[in-house]
C-alpha cells in the first residue's frame, strides 16, 4: 500500500474522523494514567456511590472513587489489552496461514483442515474455553481472545496466500530455485499485506469489544485492576441510581471500537476499489473538426466526427485516450480497426455503442449510429433506440454471458425485453438463431449453461445473441483473440456469412492486421487515440503511413524470411496523458522532421486512401499479398492428389474468389444451417 | 547446453470421472543447441508439458531426462528455466527488476558480484543496467518480457522453456522479443523448447517443429519439412487456418467441410481411435471407407512414419507426386 493510498484513506471523511479519534485515544492512553492515575485510585469515604455532582461529574463508585477519572485512566489498559490480543491473533493467524505454503502437500492439507475446523467453532465459546484453561484474569483473557480470533485470521491469510501462490511470479521464483521460507517472506507476505492490515484494524475493534464483554462477565480483568468492561459491570449494578456510571465506560468502548472498525473500512475502500469520482466535463476544446471530418455519406450506418473520449486525470485535468476520431461505416460494409493496446480502438467502439465507462466523457462534432444521435440523450432512451440496432461481440464470451443463466434464456431475454415477445416464441427464436450460427444440436445447447460451451461455440452464441433482433451494425471487439486459429477461422467465416445475409455493417476491432485483412474491405489504423490511416484492404501493400507499414512488416507470417531479423518499431506508444505535440508517431518514426511537430490531418494519398502523415510513403511494401498459387497456401499440393476433399475446389488460385455453395449467401441458407 | 528429452511423459489431473490426461505419453527430444517449436491449440497440453519439466506440475508417468540423466530433485530441475506467457504476472510487483533477477542467481555471491551479474544480464537482453532499480510497473510489456528472459538466464540453465512468451505482447513488440530470442539462442547456443499457438511465430525461431493435439505429439520434424509437406492432417488444418494476407476467408480449405466437427473433443473424454478423426478432412467423416481411424489408435506406429506422424495415412501422402 503506497503512501498515496494511506493519504487517500485519511482524506476520506469517515477515515479522517476514525483516525482523529484514535489519535485522541492514544494520547489519553499515554497521558491519563500519568495525570490522573493516583486521583482515580483515591477513595472518598464522604462520597460513596454518589450521582453526578459538580465535584464528580459522572459520580463515584462504591468506594467513592471518581468514575470519570477511572474511565479516562482505563483507556490505557483497555486499549493495551485489546492490541495485545490482536497482536497474538495476527501472529498466530499468519503463522497458521502460511504453514500450508511452507509444509509439504499432505501436512499443509492437515493444517488447513485443522484451521477450517477451528473456524467452524464459535469464537466466543472458544474464548470462554481458553479463559477456563488459562485461568480467570487479564492474561487468560488476552490469550483467549487472541487465540480465538486466530483461526479466522489464519483462514484469511490462507485464502490470500493461495491466491498469490497461484500467480506466475511465485511459480517463476520456484522454478528459479527460491526456497520455501524465502518465498513466503519475499513474495507471499508482502503481496497480501493490504487485506491483512485492513482486517487487523477491524480485528482490534472486535477484540476491544470482546474484552469488554469478558471483563463485564467477570472473566477478564480482576480487581484491583480495571478496564472499561469492569467499570461497565460495576456501573450496571446501579444503573437506575446513577446511569452515567454505566454509560460512560459503555460509550468509551463503543467509540474506540468504532474508531478501529471505521479506519479499517476506509482503508479497505481505498485499497479495494479505486473510487471513481465523477468530475465535471472539460470545457469544450476548440473543434479539431478540420483534422477529422467524416465524409458525409447518405447510406452510412455509423458516422463519427471528431469523436473524443476523456477521462479525469489523476493530477487534475483530462486525458483523451480517443482524441478526435473520424469514422464512417456504410450499410453492408466491413471495416476493420487496427491498433496496438492503448491505441483507443476498443474505447472508440464502446463510445460508439454508448457503452463507455461511467467516468468517461464522450463528445463528438457529430455522432450518428443507425440514424440515431445518441449523445445528449438519456441512457434509457438510447438503450431503447440502439438496443436492437447495434450488436456487440466481445473478446471473452465467458465474461459477457451470465454464468448462472442458460444460454437459450439469455438469448431470449433480448427479444423479450426489446420486442416484448412471449417466453416460448423468444426461446424458439433463440434456438433458430443458434442454428443460424451453426451451433450443433441447438435445441439441446440452448438448455446448457455458458461454461458448457467451448470458446468458439460461446463466441457463436454471442453472435447469435446479436442476431436476435435485426442489427444494422455489428461491432466485434477482438472476437477471436482468445480462440485458436482453426476456431478463429470458423468465427470469422461466420461473421462474414452473417454480414452477407443480414446486410449489417460490421466493425471488426483487432490487434492483428492479418485477421482484419481477411475479413474486411476497409482498414482504419489507429495510433495513440487517433486515426493515422484509412485504406482499402487491397491497398495494404501500398500503405502510406510509416506506422501502418511498420505494423505490417513486424508480423511474421508463414513466408517471412527466417534469416533476417523482424522489423521492429523502436520505443513505445505514448501515454494518452503525455501525447507528443504534432504527430504522435513522430518520436518513433524514421522519417520524422520538423514538419511533424504540427499535427497532420487525414489527407488523400490515393483514391479511397487517406493518411495522417506529412511524409507519406509511396513505394509498395514487400507483402505476401500477391503470392502466386503454389505458395504456402496452395491447397492442391499440400493435400496431395487424393485431397483436397470437398468442398474445396481444385485447381483454383487463391486470389480468384470462389464461393462454395454452402457459404454462398445467395444460395439456400438451410444447407449451412443443418450442418 | 545439453539435450532435453521427454520419454512417455504423462500428466494426469484429478481422479475418477473428472480425471483428465493433459499430457499423454509424450516422446520428444530437444537436441542440444537447437530450438524445438511446440504448436497446438489451447488445451492441447503444451504448457502442461513445460510445467511438468520444471516441476510445477507433477508427472504421473514417464521420464524427463537431461542428457540421459533423469530429473528427480528440484536441484536437477533448476537447470531448466521457464519463461512465462504474461510478463505482467510473472514479475513480483513489489520487487525491483534487479532483485527479481538476482534472486535466480545460483550460489552465494557478494553484493558487488551480484550487481555486476545483474547488469550484465540486463545488457544481454537489451535493457539499460540502470533500470535494475525500477519496479516492473514502470516497464512496458516488452521490457518486462526481457527482464523475465534475463531472470531465466540468470539461473544458468541448460535448457530454456519459453511458454507463449509473445502472445501477451503487442505485435510491434513481439517482433523485437522474437529477434532477441533468436539472437540469444545463436549467441549463447541455447537449447530451447519454444511453445506457441502461432505457427508463424514458431516457424520463425524453430529448427524443429512438433505439433501437439489433445495431449499427444501428432507430428514432429524439421521445421521446413513439417511446414512444406505436413504429414498429419491436423498440421495442415492449422496451416490452412493461419491468417495470411491475400487469402480470403471464402477460399475454402478442407477443414471447412460442414460434415466435420467444429469443436475440439473434450479432453475428459477423448474419442476412440485417432483423436482427430472427427475433425479430420481426410478421415472417416469424409471418406467412410476409412473406418480404421475411428477404431485404431495411430499413435503406436508413429515412430516409423515420416515426421513420426500419428496418422494411418501419413505415408500415403508421401507417395503423391507434387503437381
Amino acid at each position: 500500500m503506497g503512501r498515496d493510498q494511506w493519504r487517500a484513506a485519511l482524506r476520506n471523511p469517515v477515515g479522517a474522523v476514525a483516525a482523529g479519534l484514535l489519535v485522541v485515544l492514544a494520547i489519553l492512553a499515554v497521558v491519563a494514567p500519568i495525570l490522573w492515575g493516583d486521583a482515580a485510585e483515591e477513595t472518598d469515604p464522604a462520597a460513596l456511590s454518589q450521582g453526578s455532582t459538580s465535584e464528580h461529574p459522572l459520580g463515584t463508585d462504591a468506594l467513592g472513587r471518581d468514575i470519570m477519572l477511572r474511565v479516562l485512566v482505563a483507556t490505557r489498559y483497555s486499549l493495551g489489552l485489546a492490541l495485545l490480543a490482536t497482536a497474538i491473533c495476527v501472529v498466530a493467524g499468519v503463522l497458521l496461514g502460511v504453514l500450508p505454503a511452507v509444509l509439504g502437500r499432505r501436512a499443509g492439507r492437515l493444517v488447513t483442515a485443522a484451521v477450517n475446523l477451528a473456524v467452524a467453532f464459535p469464537g466466543l465459546l472458544l474464548a470462554l474455553f481458553f479463559a477456563v484453561i488459562f485461568g480467570v484474569g487479564a492474561r487468560g483473557a488476552v490469550l483467549a481472545i487472541g487465540l480465538a480470533g486466530a483461526p479466522s485470521f489464519a483462514r484469511l491469510v490462507q485464502t490470500n496466500v493461495a491466491a498469490v501462490a497461484g500467480r506466475d511470479y511465485v511459480a517463476a521464483a520456484r522454478v528459479a530455485g527460491v526456497g520455501r521460507f524465502r518465498l513466503v517472506a519475499r513474495h507471499l507476505l508482502p503481496n497480501i499485506g493490504e487485506p491483512l492490515v485492513v482486517n487487523a484494524t477491524v480485528m482490534a475493534g472486535t477484540a476491544l469489544l470482546a474484552f469488554a464483554g469478558l471483563s463485564f462477565l467477570g472473566l477478564g480483568v480482576q480487581p484491583p485492576a480495571y478496564d472499561w468492561g469492569r467499570l461497565l459491570g460495576e456501573g450496571l449494578d446501579r444503573i437506575y441510581i446513577n446511569p452515567a456510571a454505566a454509560l460512560a465506560p459503555g460509550v468509551a468502548v463503543v467509540v474506540a471500537g468504532l474508531a478501529f472498525t471505521l479506519l479499517g473500512e476506509s482503508i479497505a475502500q481505498v485499497v479495494g476499489v479505486r473510487a471513481v469520482r465523477r468530475r465535471r466535463p472539460p470545457a469544450a476544446d476548440e473543434p479539431a473538426a478540420a483534422l477529422a471530418r467524416a465524409a458525409a455519406e447518405p447510406d452510412a450506418v455509423l458516422v463519427a466526427d471528431d469523436l473524443r473520449v476523456g477521462f479525469p486525470a489523476p493530477g487534475g485535468g483530462w486525458t483523451h485516450p480517443v482524441d478526435g476520431v473520424g469514422l464512417t461505416v456504410r450499410r453492408g460494409e466491413t471495416v476493420g480497426i487496427v491498433g496496438e493496446s492503448g491505441s483507443g480502438k476498443s474505447l472508440t467502439a464502446l463510445a460508439v455503442a454508448q457503452l463507455a465507462p461511467d467516468s468517461a466523457h464522450v463528445t463528438a462534432q457529430r455522432l450518428e449510429v443507425a440514424g440515431v444521435a445518441p449523445l445528449g440523450r438519456a441512457d434509457a432512451e438510447v438503450r431503447e433506440l440502439l438496443g436492437t440496432k447495434v450488436a456487440m461481440v466481445f473478446q471473452d464470451p465467458m465474461t459477457s454471458f451470465n454464468p448462472s443463466m442458460r444460454v437459450g434464456r439469455q438469448l431470449a431475454e433480448v427479444t423479450r425485453v426489446h420486442e416484448r415477445q412471449g417466453r416460448r416464441a423468444a426461446l424458439a427464436r433463440a434456438v433458430d438463431r443458434l442454428r443460424t450460427v451453426r451451433v450443433p444440436a441447438p435445441e439441446r445447447r440452448a438448455h446448457q449453461y455458458p461454461h458448457e460451451f467451448s470458446g468458439g461455440m460461446r463466441q457463436r452464441a454471442m453472435i447469435a445473441m446479436g442476431l436476435m433482433s435485426t442489427p444494422e451494425l455489428i461491432i466485434a471487439d477482438e472476437p477471436t483473440t482468445a480462440l485458436d486459429v482453426t476456431v478463429q477461422r470458423q468465427v470469422l467465416r461466420l461473421l462474414e456469412d452473417v454480414q452477407a445475409e443480414t446486410g449489417a455493417a460490421v466493425v471488426l476491432i483487432s490487434h492483428d492486421i492479418a485477421v482484419v485483412g481477411q475479413l474486411c474491405e476497409r482498414v482504419v489504423v489507429m495510433y495513440a487515440g487517433r486515426v493515422v490511416e484509412e485504406l482499402p484492404v487491397g491497398r495494404l501493400g501500398a500503405a502510406a503511413h510509416p506506422y501502418t507499414r511498420a505494423l505490417l512488416a513486424s508480423v511474421p507470417d508463414l513466408a517471412t524470411d527466417r534469416d533476417r531479423p523482424l522489423a521492429t518499431i523502436p520505443g513505445r506508444p505514448p501515454d494518452p496523458a503525455d501525447r507528443p505535440e504534432g504527430c504522435a508517431f513522430a518520436p518513433r518514426c524514421e522519417f520524422a522532421d520538423d514538419a511533424c511537430r504540427v499535427r497532420p490531418g487525414l489527407a488523400a494519398v490515393a483514391p479511397d486512401q487517406r493518411a495522417a502523415c506529412w511524409h507519406p510513403r509511396t513505394q509498395p511494401l514487400d507483402l505476401a499479398l500477391d503470392a502466386v498459387p503454389g505458395g504456402s497456401c496452395d491447397t492442391d499440393r499440400r493435400w496431395g492428389a487424393e485431397g483436397p476433399p470437398e468442398p474445396s475446389v481444385q485447381g483454383v488460385g487463391r486470389l480468384e474468389r470462389v464461393r462454395d455453395p454452402l457459404h454462398d449467401p445467395t444460395s439456400d441458407r438451410g444447407a449451412g444451417g443443418q450442418a | 547446453m545439453r539435450e532435453l528429452s521427454f520419454e512417455g511423459t504423462t500428466v494426469r489431473f484429478g481422479t475418477g470421472r473428472s480425471a483428465l490426461t493433459a499430457v499423454d505419453g509424450v516422446d520428444l527430444t530437444v537436441p542440444a543447441g537447437s530450438v524445438v517449436g511446440l504448436v497446438g491449440e489451447s488445451g492441447s497440453g503444451k504448457s502442461t508439458l513445460a510445467k511438468a519439466a520444471v516441476g510445477l506440475v507433477p508427472t504421473t508417468g514417464g521420464e524427463i531426462r537431461l542428457d540421459g540423466a533423469p530429473l528427480r530433485t528440484s536441484r536437477d530441475r533448476r537447470k531448466l528455466q521457464l519463461v512465462f506467457q504474461d510478463p505482467h504476472a510473472s514479475l513480483d510487483p513489489r520487487m525491483t527488476i534487479g532483485e527479481s533477477i538476482a534472486e535466480a542467481l545460483p550460489g552465494r555471491r557478494r553484493r558487488a558480484a551480484r550487481t555486476a551479474e545483474v547488469a550484465r544480464l540486463l545488457e544481454l537482453v537489451g535493457l539499460d543496467p540502470a533500470r535494475a532499480r525500477s519496479l516492473p510497473s514502470g516497464l512496458s510489456g516488452g521490457q518486462r518480457q526481457r527482464v523475465a528472459l534475463a531472470r531465466a538466464l540468470a539461473a544458468e540453465p541448460e535448457v530454456v522453456l519459453a511458454d507463449e512468451i509473445t502472445s501477451a505482447l503487442d505485435v510491434s513488440v513481439q517482433g523485437s522479443v522474437l529477434n532477441l530470442v533468436r539472437d540469444l539462442q545463436r549467441q549463447l547456443g541455447l537449447t530451447m523448447l519454444f511453445i506457441s499457438h502461432n505457427l508463424s511465430v514458431v516457424r520463425y525461431v524453430s529448427d524443429v517443429i512438433a505439433v501437439m493435439y489433445l495431449g499427444r505429439i501428432v507430428e514432429a520434424g524439421p521445421a521446413d519439412a513439417v511446414l512444406s509437406a505436413p504429414r498429419h492432417p491436423y498440421t495442415r488444418t492449422l496451416l490452412d487456418a493461419a491468417p495470411a494476407f491475400g487469402v480470403a476467408l471464402d477460399d475454402p480449405v478442407p477443414a471447412d467441410d460442414p460434415r466435420l466437427d467444429a469443436e475440439a473433443p473434450s479432453p475428459h473424454d477423448p474419442p476412440p481411435g485417432c483423436r482427430f478423426h472427427r475433425r479430420c478432412p481426410i478421415g472417416p467423416l469424409t471418406r467412410p471407407e476409412r473406418t480404421i481411424c475411428a477404431e485404431t489408435d495411430p499413435q503406436p506406429g508413429a515412430a516409423d512414419r515420416p515426421h513420426r506422424a500419428a496418422c494411418h495415412f501419413a505415408t500415403d501422402l508421401m507417395e503423391v507426386p507434387a503437381p
